[in-house]
Formats: structure tokens, sequence, C-alpha cells
């Protein structure tokens, strides 16, 4: 029986963004910025160029920021 | 060696199913205090933010839906067992309280974008010196912000209002000064998801002024983190 939480279901009407590039953003948003802390325990690298992009605007967290980042990637 | 945390959840016993983690570490389980954690062992002291990193981190945490709601920990926990321990430990009231709070429940996260210009439709200048023009300027800047705050308000309030009846719990973070001026998580019981899906698809045929980018279902990541609670309960900055 497939489970109902194989896959991260996205539904927008927001247009520029593609599909995957939202879902990886939407994934990003949450495990990036919620969840629980230990103080002091967190550290991160943005070491991966392929993505800094996305990376660096879910730390914005701002749509606005991301399609304007992905504009200048075309 | 350090072991990197994923989620903390209780009643779990085994897994069910061999899963990879960060780096494509084995996961294990970890009791401690009655409670079960998803651990790995990583070997560095900081996280590359990748792609795959970010997806493993997520799969690990979602892994655990079928059995039980637990409560993620953020991308990047790094920690001793024994601080692990201690951490357990000295909030183990407020984890608890946490678990029952989000029990048999999911995330699902709407985001809200409107057309800026639309908003600040109607507010052009129709003086022509450079004095009155300045005045003007100014004049759009404030009655602008506030006629933004008090949509974005409005929105935050009608979208309550549409999945209040399916929605155990919500936070709502209003950004009025940006094109995503709503996000919002709301905290759905798993036996009303169907319900939550026709009253929002509902909702947004009614508002074709607004875009919407509606996510989910994930794991509680909005509602399990205790100290940010602690901030804003108390306005500590």
């Amino acid at each position: 029986m497939s489970s109902p939480f194989d896959q991260v279901l996205i539904e927008s009407d927001v247009e520029q963004l593609e599909q995957s590039d939202l879902s990886l953003l939407e994934t990003l948003d949450h495990v990036l910025n919620r969840g629980l802390v230990i103080a002091g325990e967190i550290t991160i690298a943005v070491a991966d160029i392929d993505l800094v992009f996305v990376g660096l605007n879910v730390l914005l967290s701002s749509v606005e920021t991301a399609n304007e980042v992905l504009r200048k990637r075309e | 060696m350090k072991l990197y945390v994923y989620c903390l959840a209780e009643d779990i016993d085994a897994l069910t199913a061999p899963v990879s983690g960060i780096s494509g570490a084995k996961v294990s389980l970890l009791k401690l205090e009655g409670l079960s954690l998803l651990v790995s062992e990583f070997d560095g002291d900081s996280t590359p933010v990748t792609r795959d990193n970010v997806l493993a981190h997520d799969a690990v945490v979602r892994s655990m839906l079928d059995q039980t709601t637990p409560l993620p920990f953020r991308f990047g926990t790094l920690v001793t067992e024994q601080k692990l321990a201690s951490y357990i430990s000295s909030h183990r009231q407020g984890l608890e309280t946490k678990l029952t709070q989000v029990r048999g429940c999911l995330e699902m996260s709407v985001k809200i974008i409107w057309d800026t210009d639309q908003v600040d439709a109607g507010s052009e200048s129709q003086e022509s010196g450079p004095g009155a023009a300045f005045l003007q300027q100014k004049r759009r800047e404030i009655l602008g912000g506030e006629r933004r705050a008090a949509r974005a308000k409005e929105v935050s309030v009608w979208l309550s209002d549409q999945v209040g009846m399916v929605v155990r719990e919500e936070q709502t973070v209003l950004s009025p000064t940006q094109k995503l001026i709503v996000a919002a998580a709301h905290l759905v019981e798993r036996e009303c998801m169907r319900a939550y899906r026709e009253r929002l698809a509902e909702a947004r045929k009614n508002r074709p002024d607004l875009h919407f980018l509606v996510s989910g279902p994930w794991p509680p990541y909005s509602f399990s983190n205790i100290d940010l609670e602690f901030k804003t309960l108390f306005g500590v900055s």
C-alpha cells in the first residue's frame, strides 16, 4: 500500500518557478528555518554551489527574491 | 565523533525499514529517557547545505510519519551523545507537551503572494513641482505602508477563517512590505486533511486576486521549537 507521505504535494499558481524548484525551496524553508534547536549545536556550511541560489533565498524566506535569482540564472 | 540528530518521537521501538541519512550514513534509533531519537554518526564540524543533505534530512524525519508524528530537529544539529542526553533531560516536560500538541497531526504550509503594483495602484502623484513631488512621495510611502499592513492583516484573518474549523493550531507571519505577504503553517489532524484541502481549494477560488503556494503534508517543523516559542511568549529577542 502506498503511503500518503511518499512525497510533498505542491499546489501553486506562482509563475516563473518550476515545480522542482518550489519543492526544494519549500523543503529548505522547513528544514533550515524551523524545528527543534539545541542552543549552540547547529553548524552549517553552504558548500554546494548548485544549492547556493536556493539556500541563500530560503534563509531570506522570500519567494520574491527567489524569483529574482532564478531570472538571473536564465 | 558527533551525532547528527533528525527527530524525536515517542513509542517507537524499532525502525520499520533501513534509512539513509546525511552523507548516506546509516540512521539508528537512540533511546533516551523513554524518548526515541533518530540519529546518525557524523565525522566533521559542520553540515554542508547541499541538495542531497537537505532532502536526506527531510526523508529521515518523514520516514517516521507512517508510525507517529515526530518533532523534527533543525537541519545541521550536531551534538555529542552526552549533550543530547542533557538536553532531553532538561527539556523533558516541554518536549512531552510538544509531542502531545502535534500527536496525530501533520503540517500544511500556505504562502500567499500578492501583486504589489495592484496594492499600490491609485496612489500616483498629481503634483509636478519638486517640493510637492517629494511630499507626495512621502505621503505615498506612509499611506502605502498602512494600506499594505491593513490588507496583509485582512488576508491573514480571511485565511484563518477559511480553514480554522479544520486546523488544530496555526502560525502566521505577515510581511506587508514584500510580495510574500502571508506565510502560514497549519497543524492539521490526519483525519481532517481531506476537509482541509477542500476548504482551502474553495477559498482559493474565491480570491483570484491572490497567488497561493500550498505544500505538504510536512512533519510539524513549524510547531516544534520550544525555545522560539518561549521567546515569542515572553518577548525575549
